[in-house]
């Protein structure tokens, strides 16, 4: 159930991405390895604990996302958008795989963290605490998140470019650079996630592909476009596929994301929870 | 029958496309017929030329890419449609026919037949799920499909070998390995030469026509009568059956098979930067892009080949197709030779086609109607 | 058919036929045929190792093994009089690459030797690219059963014993034990890795048919790295002992997955993990009690073994390990056959060395080496267990360091 906290959290920044630009952002869950990466190298280096480096991971993948819709997605022409724009978040998830293995080997990490091994007796089970950490941290992010986008007025302009881009414009919104900020504020999100998952996790390059499988089947099951929609399916699918690890071994679980799509795709293809923009697309 | 006379030009960018000039057509047919006779003749030999066996192998790898990427121009070369997680289907041609020599004792080519059949049929519920979504969606399910093929593969030990892999006999047991090579490849050849054969007289025949028609417009083809649903899932049977010919071929020479690598999402995204690098419109297109990616791939290995520096190349090259060039290296190299600008995007030309086709189409019905 | 398409057709069609034709100059002039070398040319060893990916550890200390040898050897005057170079490729723990790497070694580079690579899942392929060249292949850490059942008549393992006897002694051990004391549950966690399995599967086989019972039976595909379902169905069963059949960081990942949850065993073992150096930081340093098997110690009294702990440790600082003594074992291997029978090349120089070792003992830094006819080694795996923060041999009871730990103690 705590890894479906963290699903919810990196599902919402898909959305983000996908509601803004209709750019389906294959690359979210290599940026969140390259997070993680960052976190264990930034450890290693200073020894310091690795949540202290989202100080500066935020606002450099903030950044960096800004940069990318600015310079890279922007480029693509409107007809081809969303097609164009899979194979190109598709290049660029290969590139960071490779640039990480590059720079850090294919060596698996892990952080040696003093708390590690701790745990918390928590209603009769032992819960790991870098566990409850993390999903701590996803819960509060998804919770700012959700402030900044209904209370703020970046983020009334935000959902006012999602849900109708010409109005938008009318209303004197500058899309193209609401645009650009929401496409950071999505890779903000994939630095916490990133930071967060290298509390208990082991790392390698080729760990995105691990991650894009459910992260795609929840957006889909989710119904694009809609950020509650797919934090709803992330903590149902999250919570299905913990059950099932128990008697089907974690391998087979995984399963149950895909199963979850296929399903989807089958009976519902705009998904179950779907905000306004679920459509076959 | 529903009027295809609306002369209405298509809302696109640019100006329709210039008419053809009738006189040039037969020159440029002897020179292009001697071009694939050299081609061919080039190919048939490498395996005498090759200077030793491991540069065959290396040759026998890249035919193996070319199979693939025609085979999967069958589906996102006529539809539009793009499959990144292709691999499944060159996986489960190379397990199924590991599979059917395991179980079922059966000869090695039987069984890489039957099992590229089976995969083609196993293509039919996938792609009948797969295709209810257009565009992206298509791809995400793609991918989604290869990564579970993935785990099944690994997980299931008792029947596959799980993370061990499969060994496969080899089909010429006693056969030197240099002469295990020279076989393989004409096997090879002989493979891509029917895919080709095929993919050359869809792309004549009015099912072709269909297809690129919902590559343009499917909405509209779908007003204008084309069964899309049932004629795009034919092309994603045929595309998963050529592939699931390679994987099994490929699993026959090689020998040991590791899920990782049968079912790895790089291998599916070499198919489609092959064949959007030739060209997807073309016949000899993703050949091309094979030929090309594939001797870049060998060479990157053998020089950087302690580092991931491949799927960084990979990256990048796939990148820049993508934003620049997205019909492929040879229009991109002839535009900026020629400056030619009556191409400047995919849409309008093959719609002025379409157009032409339509035209004819209804000229040739009435001419029916007329002498019926 | 417009033209526009026809001219780009003509250009595919050329660029295609310039590529190709580029392709097989450029080849046609790399390729070098390989001839006999003259008496004074350096023998060239064609080696392939997993120096990134998921054996990247390990292989590591493979290469360090076979480049000490190299040094060592050409030190003392190199093989047959001729100093000795390796050439070594990465295959990126993938067993295509290890396919095509031992390919262009052999068939392009024209290589005079090969050694094995590391991992037994990369060992069949590579063996068998060797055995339908012709070439003798030693290797250094292909263990598991399945490896001599393929029919290789060119493969030698070098080292003591293979997979499943690693724990014989420890085996030997526990069933001698007086009835109260016995472990009587046992749970396991294996790697899909054949010689990961190996070791478990040997242990809890033996462990089985003298009457314990076996309450958890787990196995995982190689890059899993969250272990909290098996640690809670370990933690659960409240086994007496837990056996890993384990590389490296999944062992970690255990042993902190089963410390969170608290579970306190009797005895745990984990095969290749405990003895890396890094172990005890990786866990830690909750180290008290686990145990390994060891093909190799660097304080044991092999003769070759002096020499080679001495110059490692000047080389790098610390001891030789396991897979650096594999390797080194392995070129002593191949050292002596060529040195016994007089050559060093492709052809029929292979098989004459292969029909050497096959009746033969070799002196090694483990040992004295035979084998049998798939190419099986006779001899026994020692068994290590950390103890006060340091990792030192227990078993068999003539050659220990100190006295064997049982119960473990909490870690």
């Amino acid at each position: 159930m705590l890894l479906g906290g963290l699903y919810a959290l990196l599902a919402a920044g898909l959305t983000l991405y996908f509601g803004i630009m209709r750019v389906v952002m294959i690359a979210h869950s290599a940026f969140l390895i390259l997070a993680a990466y960052l976190a264990w190298w930034f450890n290693r280096e200073t020894g310091i604990d690795p949540l202290v480096s989202l100080i500066v991971t935020v606002p450099l993948f903030f950044l960096t996302g800004v940069v990318m819709q600015r310079l890279l997605i922007s480029r693509l022409k409107p007809l081809t958008l969303t097609m164009m724009s899979v194979l190109l978040t598709f290049a660029v998830a290969l590139i960071i795989e490779g640039a990480l293995g590059f720079f850090f080997t294919g060596t698996q990490r892990r952080i040696p963290l003093p708390y590690a091994s701790a745990s918390l007796d928590f209603l009769g089970a032992q819960v790991p605490v870098v566990k409850l950490i993390a999903f701590g941290l996803a819960a509060l992010a998804l919770v700012l998140l959700f402030v900044l986008l209904k209370y703020t007025r970046f983020g009334q302009a935000l959902r006012a470019t999602i849900q109708h881009p010409e109005a938008a414009r009318l209303v004197g919104i500058n899309t193209d650079r609401v645009a650009g900020y929401g496409f950071g504020l999505g890779l903000a999100t994939a630095a916490i996630g990133g930071t967060a998952l290298s509390l208990d996790a082991t790392i390698y390059p080729s760990l995105h592909w691990h991650w894009i499988g459910p992260l795609m089947a929840i957006i889909v099951v989710g119904g694009l476009g809609s950020i509650p929609g797919a934090a709803i399916a992330a903590l149902l699918l999250g919570i299905a596929q913990s059950l099932l690890q128990l008697p089907l071994g974690p391998t087979w679980a995984q399963t149950v994301f895909y199963i979850a799509l296929f399903a989807t795709l089958m009976f519902r293809p705009q998904g179950f929870f779907g905000g306004r923009l679920a459509q076959r697309f | 029958m529903p009027s295809v006379s609306s002369r209405e030009p298509i809302a696109t960018e640019t100006v329709v496309v210039a008419p053809p000039a009738p006189r040039k057509r037969p020159a440029a047919k002897w020179v292009k017929l001697a071009l694939i006779v050299v081609g061919a003749a080039l190919i048939l030999s490498f395996p005498t030329i090759a200077p030793n066996p491991y540069i065959l192998s290396a040759g026998v790898v890249i035919l193996n890419y070319a199979v693939l990427s025609t085979g999967w121009n069958f589906m996102g070369g006529f539809t539009g449609y793009i499959s990144l997680g292709h691999a499944a289907f060159f996986g489960l041609g190379a397990y199924g026919t590991a599979l059917l020599i395991k179980y079922l004792a059966l000869p090695g080519f039987v069984a890489w037949i039957i099992a590229a059949v089976l995969v083609a049929l196993i293509a039919i519920p996938i792609g009948f799920a797969a295709l209810r979504v257009r565009g992206a969606s298509f791809v995400i399910v793609s991918i989604a499909f290869v990564l579970i093929m993935l785990l099944v593969f690994q997980s299931w030990r008792e029947v596959t070998g799980g993370s061990e892999g499969l060994v496969v006999p080899r089909p010429f047991p006693g056969m030197l390995r240099p002469e295990h090579h020279r076989v393989f490849f004409y096997l090879f050849v002989l493979l891509l030469a029917v895919s080709l054969v095929v993919w050359w007289i869809i792309d004549r025949s009015k099912f072709g026509t269909a297809l690129k028609s919902i590559r343009e417009d499917e909405d509209k083809a779908q007003s204008l009568g084309v069964p899309t649903d049932r004629y795009k899932l034919i092309a994603y049977m045929l595309s998963a059956l050529f592939v699931a010919l390679g994987g099994g071929l490929y699993a026959l020479w090689f020998g040991d098979l590791d899920p990782i690598f049968q079912f790895s999402i790089l291998i599916g995204s070499y198919m489609v930067l092959m064949a959007l690098l030739g060209g997807v419109r073309n016949l000899f297109g993703p050949l091309l892009g094979a030929v090309v990616v594939g001797v870049a791939l060998e060479y990157f290995k053998l020089e950087f080949g302690d580092t991931q520096f491949h799927l960084i190349a990979t990256g990048i090259l796939l990148g820049i197709v993508v934003l620049f060039m997205p019909d492929g290296i040879i229009p991109a190299v002839k535009s900026l030779l020629t400056r030619s600008s009556n191409e400047a995007s995919i849409r309008e030309v093959t719609a002025g086609e379409l157009l032409e086709q339509n035209d004819k189409r209804t000229a040739d019905a009435s001419t029916q109607e007329r002498s019926s | 058919m417009t033209a526009p398409r026809q001219g780009r057709r003509i250009a595919a069609a050329i660029g295609t036929l310039t590529i190709a034709a580029l392709t097989v100059s450029a080849c046609s002039g790399t390729g070098d045929q390989p001839e006999g070398g003259s008496s004074d040319d350096p023998i060239v060893i064609g080696i392939s190792l997993p120096l990134t990916g998921d054996f990247s550890e390990p292989g590591k200390g493979v290469e360090r093994g076979y480049e000490a040898w190299r040094d060592i050897i050409n030190e003392n005057g190199g093989l047959l009089g001729r100093q000795v170079e390796l050439k070594i490729l990465d295959d990126q723990s993938n067993a295509d690459r290890v396919v095509s790497d031992y390919e262009s070694l052999i068939a392009q580079d024209g290589v005079d030797l090969v050694f094995g690579p590391f991992s037994t899942r990369l060992v069949v392929p590579s063996a068998r690219v060797a055995q339908e060249y012709g070439m003798l292949f030693v290797e250094p850490a292909g263990a598991a059963e399945e490896v001599f059942e393929q029919g290789f008549d060119n493969l030698f393992y070098a080292a003591p014993a293979i997979a499943n006897d690693h724990y014989n002694n420890l085996a030997d051990y526990l069933l001698a034990l007086p009835e109260g004391e016995r472990p009587e549950t046992a749970a396991v966690a294996s790697m899909d890795d054949p010689f990961a399995q190996g070791t478990a599967y040997g242990l809890r086989d033996k462990l089985e048919d003298a009457g314990v019972e076996v309450l958890v039976d787990e196995v995982y595909p190689p890059n899993t790295t969250d272990f909290s379902t098996i640690a809670a169905k370990i933690a659960q069963s409240d086994a007496d002992i837990v056996i890993g059949g384990t590389q490296y960081q999944d062992a970690v990942n255990l042993i902190i997955a089963l410390q969170q949850l608290d579970y306190q065993p009797e005895l745990a073992a984990f095969s290749t993990a405990p003895t890396n150096p890094e172990f005890a930081a990786a866990i830690g340093g909750a180290t008290e009690g686990i145990l390994a098997p060891t093909g190799y110690s660097p304080k044991s009294q092999f003769p070759s073994n002096v020499e080679f702990v001495e110059k490692y440790t000047e080389m790098h600082g610390n001891p030789p390990s396991e897979d650096e003594a594999n390797a080194y074992t392995t070129g002593q291997v191949v050292a002596a056959a060529v040195e016994a029978v007089g050559c060093a090349e492709q052809g029929e120089c292979q098989q004459e060395l292969i029909d050497w070792l096959r009746g033969n003992e070799v002196e090694t830094v483990v040992g004295p080496l035979s084998w049998d006819e798939t190419g099986k080694p006779t001899g026994a795996h020692l068994i290590q267990q950390w103890v006060d923060g340091e990792i030192l041999i227990v078993l068999p009871e003539d050659v220990k360091e100190t006295d064997f730990v049982f119960p473990k103690p909490a870690w």
